[in-house]
């Protein structure tokens, strides 16, 4: 009973927020709403026993994501924009594609009862816990992969080096 | 993963290895040329390793170095060295510091090897995200405002893309409970299999590749970023890029049969007839020659769908020498359009071309060529091309998609031939004609193109004979 009123509770905050978040016409107040609603996300995941994804929310998306934003409307000082016509398309082509999405996940989760199958079905994972399960997997089966992001992160540096600066010092 | 396991990854590992060798080499000494022929050798000695990898080797579950993954990462380093060649000569004096064009366009050539060595939505994933992060900068390299836009438009969707395909992987994933390919297609048969989230998982994932691939009705950026990047890259970004990404749908399709699937077989059907009667009847409406190219491709891609819905081993033959004939005509056509850009824009307009034949013969001829090839002239590549994909379509019975691919064929030789006449038409006033010389590389390269485009469209055999070897061993 507790734990459905917390999920009613969660699913309609996040609910509220995610419409608050486009609908404010000032980019901070978009961004301060955006930080409460990953809390509440963090949150959903904490009662799903996701503990681990729980702490990356709140790290890496309430911390530095959403500080990273607030600096770039900070600097760039939008002080027109924040009252400018927004640049979104035809609104009934968004709410075409929202329906279908949302109808597309209620008909697919609609059976989704039984737990992710595969070598990590929710016994397992309850008895070695979130973190270690992943910890495990990420550096035994999938070590190539993740050291292989690196690239991905070595090509988005010189990426936005290269368009950032229009003369680098030879 | 042992030492063992290495050693079929050597080609990878070599083209990773020369974009660091590049970079490290920048901060000691910046040189265009250096960095230019330290990529030429680093793409072609990866290249020549490709042969060095005997039989089929499956490296961990990832990666799978079969002869249909060594031939998709041969034709992807022929054309990033094509790509390669062209861009050295097109980018001097349109940006400083052109030395990092060649790291990020190595760096996305590897990401597109990967995927065409997938077995696993992991490797797929990452080897995307390699690829697109480097285009969305080479796309906006130049850095005027075209540029910018187009880098700009391609990042928002690319990454939207991406999002939806996690999504679809994620549904795959808990359904399956797998993310490897070949066991996955055990999974998708098993009992209490819940049928509808397979089939959204699969409609995410298909709109996620679907992007990539610019079918409609996931198109809309398409024009866009033809137009607005540098034309080396957009010869990039028509090629290599697509080319990886299809190898994988193709794969991943050869082992989780569609077939069992009718609305996703449906679903795929109209997505093609969509992309050729999109792409075909949006390209009559075009001035510009670059946008006509997107549109055309946005076609092309519809066609090589027919053959990837037809069943059996022949769609692999008609997919593959399809996208052979299409690599060498799209590097062609937009190979002629980097040779006449001036320094201030690129020479897009129609207009840029009018009577190219009195003043530049040769070159009028090369474009002729692959706007022929495109349309599917016999004696042209993409004529043998079109006609496996017929037969492929034919051989599976699909007459409706077979006769739309006949209808959209019509349509797109009027929009080629229309090009063809304003290059034979009397002179007019164009500044791209004061273009001084063309450089050398670029015009050898645009020949060896024009040779290859025509012994395929005459003596088709040789290739046949090496894809037929190729899918024996699938």
């Amino acid at each position: 009973m507790l734990a459905e009123g917390i999920f009613i509770y969660l699913a309609a905050a996040i609910t509220i927020l995610s419409v608050l978040v486009i609908t404010r016409k000032n980019p901070v107040h978009s961004v301060i709403t955006m930080l409460v609603l990953f809390f509440h996300i963090a949150a959903l995941y904490v009662t799903l026993n996701a503990e681990f994804l729980a702490a990356v929310q709140v790290i890496v998306y309430a911390g530095a994501i959403l500080v990273l934003f607030l600096f770039v409307i900070l600097l760039l000082n939008l002080k027109e924009e924040a009252v400018a016509r927004r640049y979104v398309g035809p609104w009934p082509l968004g709410l075409m594609a929202a329906v279908g999405l949302f109808l597309a996940i209620i008909v697919s989760l609609d059976s989704f009862v039984a737990g992710p199958k595969g070598a990590f079905t929710t016994e397992v994972i309850k008895a070695e816990t979130n973190t270690k399960a992943l910890g495990k997997i990420l550096f035994t089966e999938y070590l190539y992969p993740f050291e292989v992001v690196s690239i991905v992160l070595l090509v988005a540096i010189i990426g936005a080096i290269v368009l950032a600066k229009k003369r680098l010092r030879s | 993963m042992t030492l063992n396991d290495l050693a079929p990854l050597i080609p990878l590992m070599v083209i990773a290895v020369s974009s660091v060798i590049i970079m490290l080499g920048i901060a000691f000494y910046r040189s265009r040329a250096f960095s230019g022929l330290l990529t030429l050798a680093g793409i072609a000695v990866a290249f020549i390793t490709l042969f060095g990898v005997q039989g089929t080797r499956q490296v961990t579950s990832l990666l799978i170095l079969d002869d249909y993954a060594l031939f998709y990462i041969g034709l992807i380093l022929a054309a990033s060295f094509v790509v390669a060649l062209l861009s050295s000569d097109y980018l001097e004096g349109r940006r400083e510091n052109i030395e990092e064009f060649y790291i990020l366009l190595l760096l996305s050539t590897l990401g597109s090897s990967v995927l065409a060595a997938s077995t696993h939505f992991v490797s797929f994933f990452i080897g995307l995200e390699i690829l697109s992060v480097s285009l969305y900068a080479l796309i906006a390299y130049t850095r005027n405002e075209l540029n910018i836009e187009a880098g700009v438009k391609y990042l928002v969707l690319a990454a939207a893309s991406s999002a939806f395909l996690l999504f679809g992987i994620a549904l795959l994933y808990g359904e399956t409970g797998t993310m490897e390919f070949s066991r996955m297609s055990s999974g998708i048969s098993a009992q209490g299999i819940n049928k509808g989230m397979l089939l959204t998982g699969f409609a995410l994932v298909l709109t996620g590749v679907g992007f990539k691939l610019a079918v409609a009705p996931f198109h809309m950026w398409t024009p866009d970023v033809y137009e607005g990047a540098p034309a080396p890259v957009t010869a990039f970004v028509a090629t290599v890029s697509k080319g990886g990404v299809f190898a994988l749908l193709l794969r991943y399709f050869i082992q989780v049969d569609m077939h069992a699937y009718p609305s996703l077989f449906g679903a795929v059907a109209f997505i093609a007839v969509a992309s050729m009667f999109a792409g075909n009847l949006l390209a009559l409406l075009q001035k510009n020659i670059k946008r006509i190219l997107a549109y055309s491709s946005i076609a092309h891609l519809g066609y090589l769908l027919v053959a990837f819905l037809a069943g059996g081993v022949m769609r692999v033959t008609a997919v593959t020498f399809y996208l052979v004939a299409y690599f060498i005509t799209t590097l062609g056509a937009f190979g002629v359009v980097t040779m006449l850009s001036g320094k201030e824009r690129d020479a897009d307009a129609v207009e840029d071309y009018q009577g190219l034949f009195r003043h530049r013969p040769w070159l009028a001829l090369i474009f002729s060529a692959m706007l022929f090839s495109l349309a599917g002239i016999p004696l042209t590549a993409g004529f043998i091309g079109k006609f496996y994909i017929v037969a492929a379509g034919a051989g599976s019975a699909l007459w409706l998609l077979v006769i739309m691919l006949v209808i959209n064929s019509a349509i797109g030789l009027y929009y080629y031939l229309r090009i063809i006449v304003v290059l034979y038409a009397q002179p007019g006033h164009s500044e791209v004609s004061a273009v001084s010389s063309l450089p050398l590389t670029g015009s050898l390269v645009l020949v060896l193109l024009t040779v290859l485009l025509l012994w395929l469209g005459v003596y088709p055999e040789p290739l046949i004979e090496m894809i037929h070897r190729m899918t024996m061993r699938f």
